[in-house]
């Protein structure tokens, strides 16, 4: 998934005879199999294990990581799966959620169960920023900080002198709660991007929020109410301080609530990972509680019934359940009322039917529902733009570009531009397409002193140019090392010697090579 | 740190208020600043680099969906623009227009008046491609000012210098129509008012109207001027209404020191009104000074290049007599800027109205800032 399409994230990395899984996400488009990435591109009938070394996910995105659980469970994986410590932790109850969605309110049956996405869970080993995690003696990974939502992260994978960067969803932009993406001139040899943005030319943060201060403003000016589904986390947070910043200035009296269960879970989720928000956050947290807002205080039930102006943030963030689909179906009869919502829905959802415009709902029971007040929707998802993209290649310094997530055809542009302004190549891969990078990495040759010596004292060192006949090669791969003669050799030594060479040949390519490795003086 | 800090706070200051200024506005940073903003569609734009040091990118945007929506704008979540076709130009890129009705830009700029053709989108990629380059008959180092026809013909009206003006036919590269004239006075603005004529200004001021059915030299031009030294005068015309009506065009000309003669073209002996502009004038580039008409909005006019911001005027008061007016709404986006950097030094390109919705207008800056904005009607809201 992923090569020129939108949503399902699933990348298949080989190098270095490992091979390594980046992101396992969900089509938001499709209700059926579709909606997962299609691993008969690894094996047909059996479990994955034996063929992958690693799954890694970037964040909590569904379309980064909704396919998990069907990937380790239905599909079967059994090894360890790379996040970090607040994707982990999020994870799970995106997950849930998505599931209880999809089983409960459609009545799908062939989906993962709550306990699947329990067990898939304990397979994942949670890692740290910056600090290189050996997955076996040969595969190394490391994660930085990629901005966009809490606990990105952008993964560097390495194999001897070869690596490759995957980045997930990054922003380098910082905005009220999160920092901009980070990593060092790490020179990989393919830096793995998604292009989905790259196109675009983002309006800013501040004129998003502008927006969204103008609409709450104008409802609450009218005697309208104001309801805001959010998840427990990110958004909820950026919007409450955006808030809670502008109430003064803009002299407006209308209380602000929010649903307490959602304090306690924010609340405990950024003590957690205090670490992984902006400067200004931490500040703040380390003075006082993430929630105790001069203007934001706790949300009760009955208050929904109360007259006049207010503004409510309640969970869960796509109106399917609980307190804010509860708080939604009081107000959506009234016109002065509105609803914003801040990010996408899964199909299904109140959220989505609304959005979509929708004006008539079904509720349980067979009640109707008209839907009179205000619906409006807000993206405050960061994302990488075109400046973005060319900010962090120039960053990393990688030999090539790989981009994912668009279309060919419409990112040539963008294709030539990395290639004229870095010099360096850019592919751009459909579903199901593989490509392929030449590396040259180089390859260490030890010799002792003493055989130097001997082979010195032999007489004039080898000369490239002359022909010699080679005798044997000593192939170390894996182990045991053999010694193989020399026409077997140049079929299974395959690091860029062309299988044509003769003998002799061979012979010489080889002397160059050690020729190189000599010491300037020999004693 | 603390000047972070407080540039913070101005900016959120500026954002409140904006809250009562604009209906809708929309802040994006290019990575090149650019010069032109020229309509290719209703829902695009095209933008280009001015940079004169290395390559320079073309680029034609999509409209934010919201934009162009003419419905229920509340569930467009689409506040950004996307680059649909991009290329690149070696030379900096100061004048640029669109063949109406076809996929082809016609560009200008430094080091020398010829004229560079592009296409849009060959072969459904995303690249605009260069296909040939166009010479005046008399080479300069200035570079042309260009004008094409609304009609769509494939004909550009061009020139650096009044005496190298001509009409090319663009398929055929010849000249099919040439001034007659010595004057090397600079070319300021060209408008095609229909297929047989055309308005000229010169960077002195002087506008004349041409027949290039009567092939001649130049007449005298139609009005008198203030005089001055160091006055460089550009115009704007408003909205062509059908060719018989070519003659009887409005036209605007603004000079640098804030003068804006409005002419009726029916009766160009004497200005229909005059105004002093109140404009603090932070730029020595005559090149970027723009004065346009609002099509959906009757009287009102557009004027940007002297600052970091984009004065709107209602011409309906002004009177023959050179008065000083004020402003119907100034917008200041530009000169508070976004990040880092000296603020007060962002100079406003260019600007171009929104050919349907009264009061949006699309400006740059120098300092790579691109705005949309839906500015109020005080007046009209109290």
């Amino acid at each position: 998934g992923a090569g020129q399409d939108v949503g399902r994230s699933c990348i298949l990395v080989s190098i270095g005879g490992k091979n390594v899984m980046l992101d396992c996400g969900m089509h938001m488009g499709y209700n059926d199999d579709r909606r997962f990435p299609d691993f008969s591109y690894i094996t047909q009938n059996s479990r994955l294990t034996e063929f992958l070394d690693c799954v890694i996910i970037s964040h909590f995105h569904l379309d980064h990581c909704g396919a998990l659980p069907y990937m380790s469970e239905m599909v079967g994986f059994d090894g360890p799966i790379y996040m970090t410590h607040p994707t982990k932790a999020i994870c799970p109850i995106l997950l849930e959620d998505y599931r209880k969605i999809t089983v409960d309110k459609k009545g799908e049956t062939n989906f993962f169960t709550s306990q699947m996405i329990k067990d898939c869970m304990k397979k994942v080993v949670a890692v740290n920023l910056h600090q290189t995690v050996q997955v076996d003696d040969e595969l190394e990974i490391k994660a930085y900080y990629a901005g966009h939502v809490l606990g990105a992260a952008m993964f560097q994978i390495r194999v001897g002198l070869e690596s490759v960067v995957y980045t997930g969803d990054y922003n380098m932009t910082p905005d009220r709660h999160l920092g901009a993406a980070w990593i060092d001139k790490c020179r990989p040899d393919v830096l793995i991007s998604e292009s989905t943005y790259a196109t675009t030319i983002r309006d800013s943060k501040r004129c998003r929020e502008r927006d969204f201060l103008k609409k709450v403003h104008e409802t609450v000016e009218r005697g309208g109410k104001v309801l805001i589904p959010v998840f427990a986390l990110g958004r909820a947070q950026e919007l409450c301080i955006l808030l809670e910043t502008f109430w003064d200035r803009m002299n407006l009296k209308a209380p602000i609530y929010f649903s307490t269960g959602l304090t306690e879970k924010a609340n405990h989720y950024y003590k957690l990972f205090i670490t992984w928000t902006n400067q200004k956050i931490r500040k703040t947290f380390v003075q006082r509680n993430m929630f105790e807002f001069k203007h934001i205080k706790a949300f009760d039930r009955s208050y929904a019934d109360n007259p006049g102006p207010m503004v409510v943030f309640a969970t869960p963030g796509m109106l399917h359940a609980g307190q804010s689909l509860h708080i939604f179906k009081k107000w959506a009869g009234n016109e002065k009322n509105m609803v914003i919502m801040p990010g996408y829905c899964v199909q299904g959802t109140v959220g989505h039917k609304i959005l979509s415009g929708q004006k008539k709902l079904e509720m349980e029971g067979r009640q109707t529902l008209e839907v009179k007040m205000q619906v409006e929707y807000m993206s405050f998802s960061a994302h990488a733009d075109a400046k973005g993209i060319m900010q962090l290649i120039r960053m990393a310094e990688p030999r090539s570009v790989l981009l994912v997530h668009g279309e060919a055809k419409k990112m040539e542009f963008l294709k030539q531009k990395i290639e004229q302004e870095f010099s360096i190549n850019c592919f751009m891969p459909a579903n199901g397409e593989t490509a392929t990078t030449v590396t040259n990495p180089s390859v260490p040759v030890d010799i002792a002193l003493s055989l130097l010596k001997r082979e010195a004292a032999l007489g004039p060192l080898p000369d490239p140019k002359k022909p010699r006949t080679m005798h044997g090669t000593l192939i170390v791969k894996d182990n045991p090392s053999e010694e193989v003669s020399a026409a077997p050799a140049t079929d299974r030594v395959n690091q860029g010697t062309p299988a044509s060479l003769s003998d002799e040949e061979l012979g010489g390519y080889l002397c160059t090579l050690l020729r190189k490795g000599l010491p300037q003086s020999t004693g | 740190m603390e000047h972070n800090v407080l540039n913070e706070d101005e900016l959120d200051d500026w954002l409140i208020e904006s809250i009562k200024l604009y209906d809708d506005l929309h802040v994006f940073e290019l990575q090149e600043t650019t010069q032109v903003i020229e309509w290719t569609g209703e829902k695009s734009v095209c933008v280009a680099g001015c940079k004169s040091v290395s390559r320079n990118e073309i680029l034609e945007l999509a409209l934010p969906q919201r934009l162009y929506s003419k419905q229920n704008q509340g569930l467009c979540p689409e506040r950004d623009f996307k680059v649909v076709h991009g290329g690149f130009s070696d030379r900096p890129i100061s004048c640029l227009k669109h063949i109406r009705g076809t996929r082809i830009l016609v560009s200008s700029g430094p080091p020398d008046s010829s004229l560079q053709l592009w296409q849009i989108g060959a072969d459904g990629s995303d690249v605009i491609k260069p296909l040939h380059c166009i010479h005046n008959k008399e080479h300069t180092k200035n570079w042309s000012r260009i004008a094409t026809s609304d009609s769509g013909s494939p004909c550009v009206l061009h020139g650096s210098k009044v005496k190298d003006i001509q009409v090319t036919d663009l398929e055929s590269k010849k000249a099919v129509y040439s001034l007659d004239t010595d004057n090397t006075d600079s070319v300021s603005s060209l408008e095609l008012l229909s297929k047989d004529e055309f308005l000229l200004c010169s960077g002195k001021g002087h506008l004349w109207l041409a027949d290039m059915r009567q092939p001649g030299s130049l007449a005298t031009p139609c009005t008198l001027l203030p005089q001055g030294e160091g006055l460089h005068w550009c115009m704007g015309l408003r909205n062509r209404l059908s060719e018989s009506d070519a003659a009887s065009s409005r036209v605007a000309r603004l000079s640098s020191f804030g003068h804006v003669l409005v002419t009726d073209m029916r009766d160009a002996s004497s200005p229909l009104c005059q105004a002093k502009l109140n404009l603090s004038c932070d730029s020595s580039d005559y090149n970027i000074m723009t004065v346009t008409w609002a099509p959906a909005l009757d009287d009102c006019l557009a004027v940007s290049g002297f600052n970091g911001k984009v004065h709107i005027y209602n011409t309906k008061s002004w009177i023959p007599t050179f008065t000083e007016e004020e402003p119907l709404f100034i917008h200041k986006g530009h000169a508070i800027a976004e990040g880092p950097g000296d603020r007060s030094s962002a100079v406003v390109t260019t600007h171009v109205w929104h050919p349907w919705k009264p009061r949006t207008l699309l400006s740059a800056a120098t300092n790579g800032s691109l705005h949309v904005w839906d500015w109020i009607d005080q007046k009209m809201e109290s």
